[in-house]
């Protein structure tokens, strides 16, 4: 596995910005994705990438060593694909096929997109999966942790639930889940139509470990998953993170109304323009 | 049946620790030696079908190679996506054991009856659709499961049926078995109704139609080679299938036809559109579905115009 530079945090919010530069202009470009989704998680994700905690090899997707990360809330998938592209899982001017012809990168991931582990879009089951992988560690033996980022509209979702109860039955401590929780659904927030809290408490009495953190904040993002593969903890661990629909975008931002519209015209401008003035606040990427 | 495979599960999975049983709580003589011997490769996930498939999935990417046990209308029917998206769409090698085959669970009534399964799960791309007529069959299934690639459902019955299979067969590659040669008609059925099926070819013979039986064990992937071949030399096709007539063995036979552009005559056998929750046993709910011996044999006659 090549050597990696894990970034700084002045260096993380770069990055990030540049994900979330990529993800806007590639939605415009396609007419298509979810761009307040993808831009909710986009810390997280790059904190993860980028940040020294989850290990992967570029060149090698399937390095039976790497931890495995499940993007169970696939329409934030968009957020991702600028990342593996910079990583090098894939040449960066794959990104410009994003839903054309020919392309492999679509709205939500799937499974032939290298760093990639496995199709999601349908909400409810990433969880799941994630919960075989972390079995299939412990039966024999393996080291790597499995990291899944959910929706917290998603935990609307049954299936949700059976997975939460037999990762907590089953002491799965190398299971981490992150929820980005925008408290956003499509079309109202969470609390207004079907109300999520107390969120904390549903996921300890699954038998998790529940730690509530600013998702936008590179230093608790980072200083959650320090020694996240020591825990003495037999049990999951939760990461609530608290995020932000839209993020980065000011009128975007906790607004119901972002999560399939593409910004156009002056909004677009608008759009670009918040996130260059963050690029020169942040400096170059 | 379902004893016969898990009985030759249990020896495969004592061999290679890949192997990982899951089950919805439901129970078998033959998990207990599961339990008792394997119990790092046998999880009750308990009564979350939907939870177990996403498991399954997730083990089968870490490695694994994995045997999902339930009742077989909630192990297809209730986690349906989980079949498409964790198993079908990525291609993993994932069976799922579905036992009450049609109407085996009887006087459970319909929430305990499949007969929308093969429908469904031929819709689903890449699954592999076994359907045993008997245990040598039955035994054989599980190393087929165990070794071939991608995903899988297995149709158990909850009878003991008679052996139709010489012990020492093993090779079901082919996917289906002429049990019986017919000059006049061929019966294609699978499953209980291959049994009801040579009940009626021998009824038929009363009445000088000389019926061929054929055993389609492996609805999916069809051979229809084998299939269009063995149908071809009566052109005159009966299906029984204790399923949907829509989207089952009947369907799938006429589409082929269709398909093939080819003039054989069709009499599809199986359950009418309509649920039944009628007491009387399996017997009680064949013959209101015209799946008895009887009913099948006098039908068919009228179709030959006899």
């Amino acid at each position: 596995m090549a050597h990696r530079t894990i970034l700084k945090q002045q260096e993380l919010k770069s990055k990030a910005n540049w994900v979330r530069k990529q993800t806007l202009e590639m939605c415009v470009m396609a007419h298509s994705g979810h761009i307040a989704s993808s831009f909710s998680c986009t810390d997280i994700l790059v904190a993860l990438y980028y940040g020294g905690i989850l290990q992967f090899d570029p060149a090698n997707p399937h390095w039976e060593k790497r931890d495995r990360f499940i993007m169970s809330k696939g329409h934030g998938g968009v957020a991702l694909y600028p990342i593996l592209a910079d990583l090098g899982f894939f040449p960066k001017d794959e990104l410009r096929n994003f839903c054309q012809p020919g392309g492999v990168l679509g709205v939500h991931p799937e499974r032939s997109i290298p760093g990639i582990e496995t199709v999601t879009g349908s909400l409810g089951h990433g969880l799941g999966i994630a919960a075989g992988l972390a079995l299939s560690a412990k039966l024999d033996g393996r080291e790597f942790m499995t990291v899944v980022m959910l929706g917290d509209g998603e935990c609307y979702e049954g299936s949700v639930w059976e997975a939460a109860m037999f990762a907590g039955s089953h002491a799965l401590n190398n299971l981490v889940a992150v929820i980005d929780r925008n408290g956003l659904c499509v079309t109202d927030f969470t609390e207004n139509f079907l109300q999520l809290e107390p969120f904390e408490e549903k996921w300890r009495s699954f038998g998790w470990d529940v730690t509530n953190i600013d998702g936008h904040s590179f230093r608790e993002v980072l200083a959650t998953f320090k020694g996240f593969r020591s825990r003495t903890s037999t049990k999951p661990l939760m990461i609530i993170a608290r995020t932000v629909k839209g993020k980065g975008v000011s009128f975007m931002e906790g607004q119901a109304n972002w999560h399939t519209q593409i910004p156009a015209s002056e909004q677009l401008e608008k759009a670009r323009m918040e996130l260059n003035r963050k690029a020169g606040l942040a400096g170059r990427c | 049946m379902r004893d016969a495979f898990l009985d030759e599960l249990y020896n495969i999975a004592c061999r290679d620790r890949r192997v990982i049983l899951l089950s919805d709580d439901l129970g078998a003589p033959s998990l207990d030696k599961f339990r008792r011997d394997l119990h790092h490769q046998y999880f009750n996930v308990g009564i979350a079908e939907q939870g177990m498939v996403s498991l399954a999935a997730g083990l089968a990417l870490g490695g694994k190679v994995v045997f999902a046990y339930g009742i077989a209308p909630f192990l297809t029917l209730r986690c349906l996506e989980q079949i498409k998206i964790g198993m079908c769409s990525m291609n993993l090698p994932v069976t799922i054991l579905g036992v009450g085959a049609g109407y085996a669970y009887d006087n459970a009534g319909l929430t305990h009856h499949a007969v929308e399964d093969i429908s469904i799960m031929n819709i689903l791309s890449g699954m592999t659709i076994l359907s045993p007529s008997d245990n040598v069959m039955v035994t054989a299934f599980a190393q087929i499961a165990y070794t071939s690639p991608g995903p899988k459902y297995i149709r158990f019955d909850r009878e003991k049926f008679p052996l139709i299979y010489d012990e020492n067969k093993s090779d079901f590659s082919a996917g289906l078995a002429v049990l019986r040669e017919g000059r006049d008609i061929t019966i294609v059925a699978t499953g209980i109704m291959v049994h009801q099926a040579l009940k009626v070819a021998d009824e038929l013979s009363k009445h000088a139609v000389d019926a061929g039986v054929i055993d389609l064990y492996r609805i999916k992937p069809l051979n229809e080679a084998l299939l269009m071949e063995a149908v071809a030399k009566t052109r005159r096709v009966v299906t029984m299938e204790e399923n949907f007539l829509s989207g089952g063995i009947g369907s799938i036979i006429a589409s082929l036809l269709a398909d093939r552009g080819e003039t054989v005559r069709l009499r599809r056998f199986g359950v009418p559109d309509k649920y039944l929750s009628q007491g009387g046993g399996r017997e009680e709910l064949h013959r209101l579905s015209g799946l008895d011996v009887a009913s099948v044999t006098e039908n068919t006659l009228r179709w030959l115009g006899k």
